[in-house]
């Protein structure tokens, strides 16, 4: 980790800089030499990859509480983790790294931390449902079922942003929404038609994942990770199965690790037929969705094939798979593909062809390329605006270094870039699985894991991006887990990408992004 | 000239062959069944109370060429003033508690309540967390769960079945 480390001595100094598992480097600091020295992480083009807080235990006297920032530098595989202790009150830094607000804020709802000179100091994930004081992170807090308050509370309870002025009017949508969908708010500024402004408010699905982890089993928690979000189900168990056999030091078989890569991309291609099909579908062309839905079960299938469930559920575990799978179903599998793809393109060519289809994605819905940093966007969202960035070649795992993905990208950044960024992605995975296939070594599927002390970063590139999990046990049980999805970032673009649309383009710009709801709000 | 020819042979649009004679059995048998007691078909309202998301793509997919779940009279309905059932997902989060009460309150009668997946039925892994009250039952009379994780689009239909057959016997 040379290259990165040498630019942290430049900003830290060569005290005090702690290397742990080969790609971290950990640095304690105060939080007034935090201060000092954070506007040069951001001048050398650092990115907060996540941010989150952390207490001892609760046997310990005094409550001490740090804040851990995690940061990443395109080019370098290793992550910088700054740890920052304050007396009191932290510091916001939402004015250096804008996509700070939501974590800050998450902070101050869990752990009742606060920062100074934030500009937006609102509940985020505790709705008004919970009482005033309510810390749920908090050690001397002990997980128990709470009740709904006696009174009902009012969904303007919550201060929204105020839009006023000749001819703007408010369209309050959901949490519950017409579709078949997830729960969220949308609170759009309307001018005619025109979109002017659009609050989000999420955090309606919040089920305390982080705290239901604390004092658990790390083999129990498996499940926890996969309940993040249904279709990033590989990916999130993946992660956190990587941070656990990282603090253990285990490495699992080849073969296993090769079969974590196929679940991973038959997953990103599932999840990415079904954002095709819905784009298709939103712009009300049925006959054109109709393959892509028609692919998407059938991935399903395979999918059921493999692992006895259409979602792999139950199968990514500590120190491997759950069971191996034969490699005459693989090669089935294989020729399968082989097919898939020239399907996949008919259809692909088909929607694209079709004059309707191109007037309702091109220049829709505009993700700036200026926004990718500060908002630290991920995935097909931010290669679709012109960022190269797939944590699969940013921070390689598995055997990804090996096999590594072909992304494409595109600088428009509108809704008819993210369906061909999705769609070439789709493509790409296929080729991937293809050479998994041909590669593949034989040999067991599972290690027994001895479980340690300690604490590790992992990251996967799920379907929508960058997911970074956090892992901190202490004798033998989870004493944190942090979870930070790709959506939980990628959500605040689509506030940007909406202004000066019509609001009949909503959905479209939405089932585009295709941001999980679940994984958001945790 | 095209819409005379396509009167008598369709060729705008294809067969689509699905060989899955499992789950056609279990529609045209939930079909007899509901032309009896909803007199052709029912009207569904999906609510999502804080599942992991899963359970939406399984109720979707019913709607989609391999299911097309329509077939057998059974729509999903985009208002619950529209609806005879309400199919909630998820164990039901503190803030969601209370709008899953209004979107019940809002279903006119005579309604009925199906939990879908394990969360929906029990709270399921989330059972103790202070973010959740519990399974659907916490907040609504439910008429029948179907468990799993998620439920497959057959297991829905056996449970719609399920449901049927009580309905019945009352």
């Amino acid at each position: 980790m040379n290259g990165l480390k040498e630019e942290a001595i430049a900003v830290f100094g060569r005290s005090g800089l702690e290397e742990q598992h080969h790609d971290e480097l950990h640095v304690h600091l105060s939080n007034e030499e935090f201060l000092k020295r954070i506007r040069t992480v951001a001048e050398k083009g650092f990115l907060l990859a996540d941010l989150f807080a952390v207490e001892e235990s609760a046997r310990a006297k005094a409550k001490k509480q740090t804040l851990v920032y995690v940061f990443e530098k395109r080019g370098y595989p290793d992550l910088l983790v700054l740890h920052v202790t304050f007396h009191k009150k932290a510091t916001s830094i939402a004015p250096l790294f804008p996509s700070a607000c939501w974590y800050e804020r998450e902070i101050a709802d869990g752990f009742g931390i606060l920062f100074d000179s934030a500009y937006d100091k609102r509940r985020l994930f505790l709705h008004e449902v919970y009482p005033v004081g309510f810390h749920p992170l908090q050690k001397s807090w002990k997980n128990k079922c709470l009740s709904l308050p006696k009174t009902a509370v009012s969904l303007e309870d919550y201060p929204f942003k105020e839009v006023k002025g000749e001819g703007v009017y408010c369209v309050p949508v959901g949490p519950v929404h017409a579709g078949i969908i997830e729960p969220g708010h949308f609170r759009f500024s309307v001018i005619g038609e025109t979109m002017f402004n659009l609050e989000v408010r999420m955090f309606w699905k919040h089920r305390g994942i982080e705290k239901m982890a604390e004092g658990k089993q790390p083999s129990w928690a498996v499940n926890l990770a996969e309940a993040v979000s249904g279709d990033e189900t590989v990916a999130n168990a993946w992660a956190y199965c990587r941070a656990v056999e990282k603090i253990a030091g285990l490495k699992i078989p080849a073969r296993a690790e090769y079969l974590r890569m196929v679940f991973a991309e038959m997953e990103r291609i599932y999840a990415l037929l079904g954002d095709l099909a819905g784009m298709i579908m939103d712009v009300a062309y049925a006959a054109g969705a109709s393959p892509f839905f028609i692919l998407r079960e059938e991935m399903l299938r395979w999918n059921a094939k493999l692992s006895g469930s259409r979602f792999f559920k139950n199968n990514v575990v500590v120190g491997g798979v759950v069971s191996d799978v034969g490699q005459n179903l693989l090669e089935d599998l294989g020729q399968y593909l082989h097919h898939f793809s020239s399907r996949c393109r008919d259809a692909l060519n088909h929607s694209l062809n079709y004059p309707t289809v191109l007037d309702r994605l091109d220049s829709t819905g505009i993700v700036k390329k200026e926004l990718v940093i500060p908002l630290h966007l991920s995935g097909p969202m931010a290669r679709a605006s012109g960022v190269a960035t797939d944590v699969r070649l940013d921070h390689p795992y598995g055997y990804y270094a090996k096999i590594p993905p072909h992304e494409k990208i595109k600088e428009q950044g509108d809704v008819l870039a993210r369906f061909k960024i999705k769609a070439a992605s789709i493509e790409d995975s296929v080729r991937i699985i293809q050479q998994i296939i041909a590669d593949i070594p034989a040999g067991v599927v599972y290690t027994e894991a001895k479980v340690k002390d300690g604490a590790a970063f992992s990251q996967v590139e799920s379907c929508r991006g960058q997911n970074v999990h956090y892992v901190q046990m202490e004798q033998g049980v989870i004493t944190r887990y942090k979870i930070r999805t790709a959506s939980f970032c990628n959500w605040s673009a689509i506030e940007h990408a909406v202004l000066d649309n019509i609001i009949p383009d909503f959905p479209l710009i939405n089932k585009s992004m295709n941001l999980s709801y679940a994984g958001t709000d945790l | 000239m095209n819409p005379i020819i396509n009167m008598f042979k369709p060729t705008v649009t294809e067969d689509f062959i699905c060989k899955d004679e499992e789950f056609e059995q279990l529609g045209i048998k939930l079909k007899k069944k509901m032309d009896v007691i909803f007199g052709r078909s029912m009207a569904i309202r999906a609510v999502d109370a804080g599942s992991d998301n899963a359970p939406e793509i399984e109720l979707v997919n019913l709607t989609t060429p391999h299911y097309d779940i329509e077939r057998f009279g059974i729509t999903f309905v985009a208002s619950p003033r529209h609806a005879d059932t309400l199919m909630v997902t998820g164990a039901v989060t503190l803030n969601m508690a209370q709008a899953v009460r209004k979107v019940y309150e809002a279903t006119p009668s005579p309604k009925l309540v199906i939990a879908l997946g394990d969360d929906a039925c029990s709270g399921g892994i989330f059972l103790g967390s202070y973010a959740v009250l519990g399974g659907v039952d916490k907040i609504l009379p439910v008429d029948l769960k179907i468990p799993g994780n998620p439920p497959t689009p057959h297991d829905i239909m056996r449970g719609l079945l399920a449901l049927m057959e009580k309905l019945q016997q009352q």
